[in-house]
């Protein structure tokens, strides 16, 4: 390929070239990079720091690109993840478009990677080269503005998601609360009493129920579902389905006649199967909003009707079977993922049965034993014969820490709400015999370990080292087989009762959701965060911000920071006068666009789109994400990434390849 | 239909019932059972360490012969060697080095023709093609619950029996992959076929004891024991195995069981092959029941738990 | 009774060679116990099972080769299918009495079978004793 006669380059290119102490020093010459493209072509100036990012560091950028006059700096350094911002600051600072900077990464993919020194030194004067080339082509760029809605979609109305709601509520702006089911509250609502208080979960929830209620900024939104979320941070419009409740909650008085006169009796799942209610119904007494929902699934029928009961009893003319599914459309600048968990079925544990015995129950099934609001009154009575059990037997780690089988993961609260279970039942039932069978203890949280104390040492509850082998029935008694690895025995416990701690796993029904809204799970199925250490609450998407057990198993109080801390970022968003938009998007060359279309099929954003009439493609730069992805395709160079051109890229392929 | 049939040296001498009823229950499905020629013991044991694979050998040989002889399935009732030709299968496919190793032990075989007497060595490596297929697995997949349906003369109607797995149809699991260790249904389908109601209890894959009958007696009476009263207690009439070595620890061993712990009144241990060739249609006499220690003439009486039909 | 966990080279030969013989990552036992609670002859042993993957762990060679456990194993697999780790216990029993075999210890052979009880025993027995026990 013969080369056009090439001009000498025109800009003034700074090098600096970093230590990063050991990590790139360690391997890599540094001294010698600098040294050796003193005399590129292009390069105007070259040095060696020990640390870049440093404030000195900085400062000498900034010093430098006055002094000597410079119109394009590269650092040779780390991942542009980690400082690109940083450099792109001390440009503008010293008055250096932020888009001719660049970052030459010689320490993740050189001298991290790499042991023969002589060979990573050679490969990082490569790597330098290659930017150098770059940057003699890059345009100086503007970002581009864009508006902000200021207003948050939260999808969940858990404690995590009326916890972010309200705090950004309080904020001063305006919230939809999306819940699925027929009242927020979630799992906490269904628990008794909380560890290590001890408080009553509905009276410590209830206050911030009623509060998501009537605040006035949160619009609450249960039975209804998100259908699909198009857009970007700052700009999503969001399709929510209306799910049919065929009771008017505006009318609805709770009355109650309707129910008393509903013949479909079903398994009322808030007390999780082990009481009934009918296909009318209100899911438990503090619900919000405080209406009936009629249950079309266990109704005898409403197409054509078949009963018609309730609507008859109905003094307030509040039901109406003719409901459809409606749809709203909304615009959000950002949308809090709070969902929720669910527990690992019993039935993946035939070693413990199944769900062949009803007395061995899972955590959320005791709450609802243990709750005054539950199907025993608050009596710790047996589902199987309703007997009071003088024997419990507590297995902690059911299905969690497994790698071969089930999850490998911790379930992180089991071990605090198994000492809870134990000591609420030694409370209730002080001569029945409560024993625990744990690997570990795990008490980590603000007065965890001195509560799980108190159940060993004043509720006497006993504590067994070593994980159940085995439950069956025997007559009406469960035999648990378990060990004590600490004294080296084997132990068989006799009891009425088995309570297992399930894992905590990924909500039901949600992956679909999910999927749709192209947000990143890990391989359990909860949410990814986009760092593990440093950015805990937000999504690898940008403007999608994470609360709650969606992102793994946590406990309430973490629960509850998490979602304030969502709500802070929501904030930080909302707070900008207008987002910036990166600008190293595709734009259209008109001359040389075909019509093609192929670039539409190839943007996973939509930016793209055909004029029909003109036969050329049209880009909206504020969708673009800059992923390149049309670029790769477009068959007549039509599509050029700004500072990423097809002429750029060969031209650091060359550099490269040359040595 | 023909298929292979690997009987194992327990079954020719000391379980002849398991066989023989067996045999007859097979003629009555219109299958043809041909045994591997010069088959030998199975070794009984599939050796645990990666030291020693000359054990591997011997039953690697067997399904060679199968191969040899044009068969691509092979068929067991004894649990012990459903799990030692499975395992080995397993090895073969999966572990590179053993199956290096294993078919250098089988290199050096001589091959007799039997009907020139020639002898020949050159024996194509054998890697795991033939498949060791259970009884229980035949009849549900090959047989065809249809087919059985048809034949079926005197279903045992709601006959309690037990199902007994025991250890070596089911564990390992990811080598023998035939049914879920802690939740298996294989065989209380294959009785339900049969007329019978399988009786549910938590034991049917717990040890009966195995080889500790002979080393360790009282701990093995006390683990058949375990099973045995389990299988009552859920309202058993009967427990069924797949093992001479569960029959024997649980039928044969049942007086010393009784003499240990005085509250167990018995349990009539039965081969399923038993059940099977009793539900076609087998002459009693031709069950092996004789071979009993626990009797269990009364659970074939035509007249209360059988039906025949015309 | 004091043990001194020897430093050196002694101790984590011992360890290699039985994850070596059994294909067994024996650190990635927890120590949950429950291979011990599931175990049949459990009740009988000296030392429980996961005390044996314990004392292998710790490179205590002389006394995990003197329990009784050894020979009260009968491979039922048990431990291995309930294993949270997959740990092959039967595997890693083998390999100690394996390991064992060379010092010549015959824990249950030919020579304690009487005639009568070889006359009336399922050939496999036979079989299975002599190779799982005896030299």
């Amino acid at each position: 390929m013969t080369k056009a006669k090439t001009k000498p380059p025109d800009k003034r290119i700074g090098l600096f070239v970093c230590h990063c102490g050991i990590n790139i020093a360690g391997v890599v010459d540094v001294e010698r990079v600098a040294e050796a493209m003193k005399a590129y072509p292009g390069v105007s100036f070259s040095t060696n720091y020990v640390y870049m990012c440093s404030d000195p560091g900085q400062q000498m950028i900034i010093d430098t690109i006055k002094e000597k006059k410079l119109d394009s700096i590269i650092i040779a350094a780390c991942s542009p993840t980690l400082h690109e911002k940083t450099f792109q600051e001390a440009a503008r600072l010293a008055g250096l478009n932020p888009y001719q900077i660049e970052i030459a990464n010689i320490r993740e993919q050189d001298s991290w990677v790499h042991v023969d020194k002589e060979k990573a030194t050679r490969k990082a004067i490569r790597i330098v080269k290659g930017h150098v080339e770059k940057a003699l082509k890059n345009e100086s760029l503007e970002p581009i503005k864009v508006d902000v809605t200021r207003r948050a979609l939260v999808i969940g109305g858990g404690i995590s998601g009326i916890q972010a709601a309200l705090d950004i509520a309080e904020h001063g702006y305006e919230v939809l609360l999306v819940e699925k089911g027929p009242s927020i509250g979630g799992k906490m609502i269904q628990l008794s009493e909380t560890f290590p208080t001890l408080d009553c979960s509905q009276c410590i929830m209830t206050p911030k129920m009623v509060e998501a209620s009537r605040h006035k900024q949160i619009k609450l939104l249960t039975f209804h579902e998100v259908e699909s979320v198009s857009g970007f941070v700052g700009n999503f419009k969001v399709r929510i389905k209306r799910k049919p409740r065929y009771v008017d909650e505006t009318l609805c008085n709770l009355c109650g006649e309707c129910e008393k006169v509903c013949p479909q009796v079903v398994p009322d799942e808030f007390n999780m199967g082990l009481s009934f209610r009918k296909a009318i119904y209100m899911p438990f007494p503090q619900a919000v909003p405080g209406t009936y929902t009629l249950d079309a699934a266990n109704c005898l029928g409403l197409s054509p009707v078949r009963c018609g009961k309730c609507k008859d009893v109905c003094e307030k003319k509040a039901i109406d079977y003719d409901t459809k599914d409606t749809f709203i459309e909304e615009s959000v600048g950002a949308i809090v993922i709070a969902t929720g968990y669910d527990l690992y079925t019993m039935q993946a544990l035939g070693e413990y049965g199944g769900e062949k015995y009803e007395d061995v129950i899972n955590g959320l099934e005791f709450e609802r034993i243990l709750s005054a609001s539950g199907p025993s009154g608050g009596v710790i009575r047996r589902p199987s014969d309703g007997r009071i059990p003088k024997s419990i037997v507590f297995v902690q780690c059911s299905g969690s820490r497994d790698t071969e089988k089930h999850l490998p993961y911790c379930s992180k609260i089991c071990c605090m709400y198994t000492a809870k279970h134990a000591m609420l039942y030694k409370h209730r039932v002080p001569d029945g015999q409560a024993t625990v069978f744990y690997i570990d203890v795990r008490s980590g949280g603000k007065s965890f370990d001195e509560f799980y104390q108190r159940t060993v040492e004043e509720d006497k509850v006993l504590y067994i080292r070593g994980k159940v082998s085995k439950i069956f029935k025997e007559g009406d008694k469960l035999i648990v087989w378990g060990a004590d690895t600490l004294t080296g025995k084997k132990v068989e416990v006799e009891a009425d009762m088995v309570v297992l701690a399930m894992a905590m796993v990924k909500a039901d029904g949600v992956q679909d959701l999910l999927r749709r809204l192209k947000i990143a799970t890990d391989i359990h199925g909860f949410l990814a965060e986009a760092h593990p250490k440093l950015r805990p609450v937000e999504s690898l998407n940008a403007g999608f911000f994470l609360a709650g057990c969606a992102h793994g198993p946590k406990d309430i109080p973490e629960t509850v920071s998490q979602a304030s801390a969502a709500a802070a970022k929501v904030g930080d968003l909302f707070s900008q006068s207008e987002l910036i938009h990166e600008p190293i998007t595709v734009p259209v060359d008109d001359e040389k666009c075909s019509g093609c279309g192929i670039c539409l099929s190839m943007c996973p954003y939509g930016a793209r789109s055909l004029d029909l009439e003109r036969r050329v493609v049209t880009v909206n730069e504020v969708l673009c994400e800059g992923c390149g992805a049309c670029a790769a395709a477009c068959p007549c160079g039509a599509a050029q990434q700004r500072n990423q051109t097809d002429e750029q890229i060969f031209a650091m392929v060359s550099a490269m390849l040359k040595g | 239909m023909k298929v292979h049939y690997y009987p194992g040296c327990t079954l020719k001498e000391k379980a002849v019932a398991l066989d023989l009823s067996t045999r007859e229950a097979m003629k009555l499905l219109d299958v043809e059972l041909i045994e591997p020629e010069g088959w030998t013991c199975c070794g009984a044991e599939y050796p645990l360490t990666e030291e020693k694979i000359m054990g591997l050998a011997a039953p690697a040989r067997v399904l060679r012969q199968v191969r040899e002889e044009g068969g691509d399935v092979v068929i067991t009732t004894c649990s012990f060697c459903y799990a030692v030709l499975k395992r080995v299968n397993y090895a073969l496919q999966t572990d590179a080095l053993k199956h290096k190793r294993i078919n250098a032990y089988l290199k050096d075989d001589i091959k007799i023709d039997p009907l020139t007497k020639e002898r020949t060595t050159n024996f194509e490596a054998y890697n795991g093609e033939v498949k060791v297929v259970h009884l229980l697995e035949y009849l549900r997949d090959r047989v065809g619950p249809g087919k059985i349906a048809s034949r079926l003369k005197r279903p045992l109607r709601g006959l309690k029996v037990a199902p007994y797995y025991g250890c070596r149809l089911l564990r390992p699991q990811k080598e023998l992959a035939l049914d879920e260790p802690d939740n298996p249904h294989i065989f209380e389908e294959f009785l339900k076929a049969m007329g019978c109601e399988a009786v549910d209890y938590p034991f049917k894959q717990e040890c009966c004891g195995s080889y500790l009958s002979v080393s360790l007696p009282e701990a093995a009476a006390e683990a058949s024991y375990r099973v045995l009263r389990a299988a009552r207690m859920n309202g058993a009439q009967a427990i069924a195995v797949s093992c001479p070595l569960c029959f024997y620890n649980m039928d044969k061993r049942q007086a010393k069981i009784r003499e240990m712990f005085l509250d167990f009144p018995g349990l009539p241990v039965l081969f399923f092959t038993q059940i099977l060739a009793w539900a076609l249609g087998v002459d009693k006499g031709a069950l092996g029941l004789d071979d009993h220690a626990v009797p269990v003439d009364k659970l074939f009486e035509d007249k209360r738990n059988a039906e025949v039909i015309l | 009774m004091r043990v001194k966990l020897k430093a050196g080279p002694e101790p984590r030969k011992f360890i290699e060679r039985i994850e070596e013989l059994s294909g067994e990552n024996v650190y990635a036992c927890y120590q949950c116990g429950r291979c011990s609670a599931g175990c049949p002859m459990a009740a009988e042993m000296d030392y429980l099972p996961n005390q044996i993957i314990r004392l292998v762990q710790m490179g205590l060679e002389d006394e995990v080769l003197r329990s009784k456990t050894l020979f009260m194993c009968a491979s039922c697999f048990t431990c291995q299918s309930r294993c949270p780790k997959g740990i092959d216990l039967a595997r890693v029993m083998e390999a100690v009495r394996y390991v064992l075999d060379p010092k010549g210890r015959d824990a249950f052979g030919p020579n304690e079978i009487s005639p009568e009880l070889a006359q009336e025993l399922p050939q496999q027995v036979l079989v299975a004793i002599c190779r799982k026990f005896s030299k």
